[in-house]
């Protein structure tokens, strides 16, 4: 029972950031931006949530800084590719090696370290204990206690499904992916639709720079991100873009950064372990992909 | 056309110095004696020119796998990964194979071409047989060769005894010779750069990678095997990023250290997107970036500007010269618009 709790605890701490970034890219996936850049915006929030957690004393003001940090990202990636009309691939992998570049570069000038920085003097983002659920045998120690990030993530998983599908904004965010020149004649900016979408992801990926470095640990450390960013879009992709699929996907690719860790425990070395979730994004698309096949020849077939 | 290239590409690096120095300056550090000691460091005398161009090896090769990939259609981003499993291949043969220098070198080079060739073709074959996109299997496979290749020097490859984590010295016929202060390995990228600007630009399997870059329709429609065609460029674009490591581990350390990879091959991506996917475009900015990286350390013994420094430059200049070459572009549609309003050749007709 121990274990099977603390895989899926694993799980929910090894899907949040992913989750977070997806569902930021998601917005602009609808919104027709063909964006790359969560791997950079989840860097530079988790390198300003250590930041503004250990100078302003506050976790709060920490996830604060962290929004800050990857929306600047953003609004250089509208300067670029909305206003100038850049390449927004290029624009996308130019700024992740900026923010890498940037975040190794103000870690040493700031913090005077190289690799990474840790301070008992950071303040962690808290867990949230929920006073009745906890005590239900069994699930209360995995509805309860989980970090504060985990649950806003459940939040903006309702929130993006809601402002996509059911709102006016969610409405014009697809016309602008779907049919910018008819979003244009209604009066309605596509620019400005795009630029909105960015920002959002701005928000969301800084949510999860954050969660990394002042979740469940207190450090940040140079390229922490890791390829979360690049899992997240695998997920946008495989989905097309539904925030509930993005959450299941999400859990399925936390499950298997658990599992990665319950199995070092067993002696599996960790630089295997490690591979996992990169492994399941390669299966992941290889079931997509056969799938589409079949569905593919299945409507060939009908039409023949 | 060539002089309106170097003109955008001078004035995105210009900019782009100018940003670094308003940067410095906001930092309270003086910008005239920085450059000063960064170009002093990478340019200024015999040894630091060899440094330069020992840099220069890795950043060419992976910038020259992206551009050819790039330019021809398939976007491979893995050469990180194929740039560590070439380096790993050539470090297996020249750990349990000790032969003469004459069959060594050149064994140890193909052993390099191989590894990425074999991590390239791999990401190649799940697009062909499954449809998988290439740009985000090979992301992911260059996290797997990450820990592949980590797993590889943490256990079996391990040198006995060591307290670090790295692999004993290759055999010493597998280490390529010095020139006085110059490595042998720029002479091995210079002949793999001709060969490929040769190819890309003079034979019939280059053309066939350019026009399918352009328009895969016209390709096919005049002949071209498209499948082929994109497994051909995986091969050689894998190739090249696994040479870049082979020479890095031949004509450096001798052995496959942890970190071995550093970030040449994202720099590479870096030089190939700043290059525009010109392949001398791609060497200029290669050795750029090269004189820039080598400079770092000297800039900073000399001016207490962090090297790290150096890599938010890089990004600034990339980011300016993608920039620049749209408003460029702009302004010359601007420029044509205007001079025909004023009375070019359209209004010549009309009366």
């Amino acid at each position: 029972m121990n274990i099977i709790t603390g895989l899926i605890n694993g799980t929910i701490t090894g899907a949040t950031a992913i989750l977070l970034a997806a569902l930021g890219g998601s917005f602009t996936y609808y919104a027709g931006v063909f964006n790359i850049a969560m791997e950079g915006m989840i860097l530079a929030g988790a390198f300003f949530a250590v930041l503004g957690s250990y100078y302003l004393q506050s976790w709060l003001l920490g996830i604060l800084c962290a929004i800050l940090g990857s929306l600047l990202l953003a609004l250089i990636f509208i300067l670029f590719a909305v206003v100038l009309d850049t390449d927004e691939f290029l624009t996308g992998i130019a700024l992740n090696l900026f923010a890498l570049g940037a975040t190794t570069y103000l870690l040493r000038q700031i913090f005077g370290v190289k690799g990474a920085f840790a301070d008992a003097a950071i303040i962690p983002i808290p867990r949230i204990h929920i006073p009745w659920l906890a005590e239900i045998p069994g699930i209360g120690p995995i509805i309860s206690g989980q970090n504060l990030v985990v649950y806003l993530a459940l939040l903006a998983t309702m929130g993006s499904a809601w402002l996509i599908f059911r709102s006016r904004f969610g409405l014009r965010l697809r016309a602008a992916g779907y049919n910018a020149p008819a979003l244009t004649a209604s009066g309605v900016s596509v620019a400005r639709v795009q630029s909105q979408s960015l920002l959002i992801c701005g928000v969301l990926c800084g949510l999860a720079g954050a969660f990394l470095s002042l979740g469940y640990v207190r450090l940040f450390s140079e390229n922490m991100s890791a390829g979360r960013g690049w899992i997240s879009l695998a997920a946008i992709i495989l989905v097309k873009g539904n925030p509930w699929g993005i959450a299941i996907i999400s859990l399925l690719f936390g499950f298997f950064d658990g599992l990665g860790l319950l199995l070092q425990r067993y002696g599996v070395p960790a630089q295997f372990t490690a591979m996992a979730p990169y492994v399941a994004t390669l299966g992941a698309l290889y079931v997509y992909s056969v799938r589409g096949r079949k569905n593919r020849s299945l409507e060939a077939g009908m039409q023949g | 056309m060539t002089n309106q290239k170097f003109l955008s590409g001078a004035l995105g690096i210009g900019v782009g110095l100018l940003l670094g120095a308003i940067l410095m300056l906001l930092q309270g550090y003086n910008p005239l004696t920085t450059y000063g000691a960064l170009f002093d460091y990478s340019l200024g005398g015999l040894y630091p020119l060899a440094t330069t161009l020992r840099t220069a090896v890795p950043l060419i090769l992976t910038g020259l796998s992206a551009s050819v990939a790039f330019a021809a259609g398939p976007v491979n981003l893995g050469q990180p990964g194929q740039l560590v499993m070439g380096a790993l291949a050539a470090t297996v043969v020249g750990l349990y194979v000790d032969l003469p220098a004459p069959i060594m070198l050149p064994l140890l080079l193909a052993a390099a071409l191989a590894g990425g060739t074999a991590w390239s073709g791999l990401a190649a074959l799940l697009r062909l047989r499954f449809g998988m996109n290439e740009f985000i299997t090979t992301l992911m496979l260059n996290m797997i060769a990450d820990g592949f290749t980590l797993w590889a020097i943490t256990y079996p490859l391990r040198e006995i005894g060591s307290n670090s984590t790295m692999t004993p010295l290759i055999a010493k016929g597998g280490r390529l010779p010095e020139m006085g202060e110059f490595s042998t390995s720029i002479i091995v990228a210079g002949l793999a750069f001709g060969v490929i600007w040769f190819v890309y630009n003079h034979w019939t399997a280059g053309y066939e990678w350019r026009i399918t870059g352009q328009n895969a329709l016209f390709a096919r429609l005049g002949g071209v095997n498209i499948d082929k065609n994109y497994l051909a460029v995986m091969l050689v674009t894998g190739a090249l990023a696994g040479l870049a490591g082979g020479l890095v581990l031949m004509g450096g350390p001798h052995r496959f250290l942890k970190g071995l990879g550093a970030n040449y091959a994202w720099d590479g991506v870096m030089i190939a997107v700043v290059a525009n996917n010109g392949l001398v475009g791609t060497l200029l900015y290669g050795l750029f970036f090269a004189a820039l990286q080598s400079g770092a350390l000297g800039m900073e013994l000399i001016t207490a500007v962090p090297s790290e420094f150096i890599l938010v430059l890089q990004a600034v200049i990339v980011l300016v010269g993608v920039a620049g070459r749209v408003i460029i572009e702009l302004w010359q549609q601007r420029r044509r618009t205007w001079q025909l309003a004023r009375g070019g050749p359209q209004r010549e007709q009309a009366t």
